[in-house]
């Protein structure tokens, strides 16, 4: 369960979405949602954000179980390439997961260098946001 | 130990003033194989310098020429940065990317080695 966000906080974490984009025009997409597949943002033609976030938290839970039962840790990435381009999707904090989606011909180097700096900021935010919120079940004024 | 990682240990061993070198796939911008970099880092240069591999390669479509590049020769002020695509059959889509300290290296000999080293690569 992710815990809710304050809207206040998302133009702030849109504009860290709007910036990747411009960063990277091969970009054909991009979305942000929670580990459980809630949409936050997006910004994406001809795909279903809700269906796609869906999809990704599904993916993410197989993903996280593979990387754990391997003895690698926690799941930090997932690269999908299809015939038609690639769909990347990258941790950004505990919550929420940054998926970037690419024609074929991307520069994945490049893709990988933009989209972990763009998650560890998205993360840094939503921290933040999150440091400022009580915690359901804790004293409020702890 | 690979022939990959041969090569870029020559490169840093032979090549005078060597800071860094990587072999990169400029069809996905990812490196095969680096050594050296220090403060550099080796895997954000290879993507980046994909980009700039991938701009000649057009610029040289876009122009009719019916040419390759043989090298590229970037200048800093204190570095040089010299990018070598590979011209072997295996090595298709590949270039070799060497970051020198300008103070300590010999650009002509640099070039000269790295040619060698290119050569000699079968991947």
């Amino acid at each position: 369960m992710s815990p809710v966000f304050d809207p206040a906080a998302l133009p702030d974490i849109i504009g860290e979405l709007k910036e990747v984009r411009a960063r990277m025009p091969q970009l054909t997409g991009v979305l942000l949602a929670t580990v459980d597949g809630l949409v936050l943002a997006h910004d994406a033609d001809g795909v279903e954000p809700e269906g796609v976030a869906a999809l990704t938290a599904a993916a993410l839970g197989v993903g996280a179980r593979v990387a754990e039962a391997t003895g690698q840790g926690s799941l930090l990435e997932l690269l999908t390439r299809g015939e038609r381009g690639y769909t990347a999707t990258y941790a950004a904090g505990a919550f929420l997961v940054l998926t970037l989606f690419t024609g074929p011909d991307v520069n994945v180097g490049l893709l990988h260098f933009e989209a972990r700096r763009a998650g560890g900021r998205i993360a840094a935010l939503a921290d933040a946001q999150l440091r400022r919120m009580p915690v359901p079940g804790s004293p409020v004024d702890a | 130990m690979t022939t990959t990682d041969l090569a870029l240990k020559d490169a840093m061993s032979s090549i005078e003033g060597a800071i860094g070198v990587a072999l990169v796939d400029y069809n996905s911008g990812m490196a095969l194989g680096t050594l050296g970099g220090g403060e550099l880092d080796l895997t954000v240069a290879a993507a980046a310098n994909t980009d700039v591999v991938r701009a000649k390669v057009r610029a040289i479509e876009m122009l009719n020429l019916n040419s390759a590049i043989d090298d590229i020769l970037i200048t800093l002020t204190d570095q040089y940065h010299l990018i070598r695509p590979l011209t072997s059959r295996s090595g298709k889509g590949l270039f070799l990317y060497l970051a020198l300290d300008r103070n300590r290296s010999n650009l002509a000999m640099a070039r000269h080695q790295l040619r060698r080293i290119e050569g000699d690569l079968e991947v």
